[in-house]
């Protein structure tokens, strides 16, 4: 028996899903394992490339003086790329100079690896990013989050 | 494909929404002019940094047609910018 034939049968002993379903799955399982990759099986979506880099912040002000503030940015995984590869095009001085700055804050980033080259691999990870800050103080209390979806 | 409108929303403190549609299209025909007259000097400081004088452009166009579907939302209080791009 294999992993994802277990799973369907765990998700039916718990409740999860109903006998037809799990008789769907199933034969959706065996088609797959016939022609298609089975993690078709369990929903495009589980392989499915992001589309959007979602940033969300919500601050609140703890004296109610301020009010709440909300910040909703949707920014399509295109305009990512487009931006790597604008990045691409800043001259080697500039790189350089540009390294020496971050270097200079501790930051261990060089953007000269930033190469059209390894664009897809970058974007690819950040698929899996999903950042989560919350900061709470005597005065606000701050939400963010950065992910993909 | 280009984004053709631009969906602004203000919203001010007396929960009043005022929703503006922005055609995209008429205010690339206004840019196309600068942007003409801008490319010899671009074209120009590409050589001048060893840069493939055609990138930018090919680049430009790319991030011109990947603005579609961006959205930006701010809110404070109860006033709020939205901009969606469609």
């Amino acid at each position: 028996m294999n992993e994802h034939r277990r799973q369907i049968l765990q998700m039916l002993s718990e409740g999860k899903i109903s006998a037809d379903e799990a008789e769907r799955l199933i034969s959706a399982l065996e088609e797959g394992s016939a022609g298609k990759p089975s993690e078709n099986v369990y929903g495009s979506d589980a392989k499915a490339k992001p589309k959007y880099l979602r940033v969300q912040v919500d601050s609140e002000d703890n004296d109610g003086h301020e009010g709440p503030t909300k910040v909703n940015v949707r920014v399509p995984m295109q305009l990512l790329r487009a931006g790597v590869k604008l990045a691409g095009l800043i001259p080697a001085q500039a790189l350089h100079r540009a390294n020496d700055a971050i270097h200079e804050q501790g930051i261990p980033f060089d953007l000269t690896q930033i190469k059209p080259e390894n664009l897809e691999e970058l974007i690819e990870q950040l698929s899996d990013l999903s950042v989560d800050v919350d900061q709470k103080d005597h005065e606000t209390k701050v939400k963010v989050k950065v992910f993909c979806e | 494909m280009i984004p053709l409108v631009a969906v602004v929303s203000l919203r001010g403190r007396e929960s009043r929404t005022l929703r503006i549609r922005v055609p995209l299209m008429l205010l690339w025909l206004l840019l196309v002019p600068f942007a003409v007259l801008l490319s010899p000097l671009i074209f120009i400081g590409c050589l001048a940094c060893r840069v493939n004088p055609f990138r930018p452009f090919s680049v430009g166009w790319q991030i011109l047609m990947a603005l579609h579907d961006t959205e930006v939302e701010v809110e404070h209080r109860s006033a709020g910018v939205s901009i969606c791009v469609f």
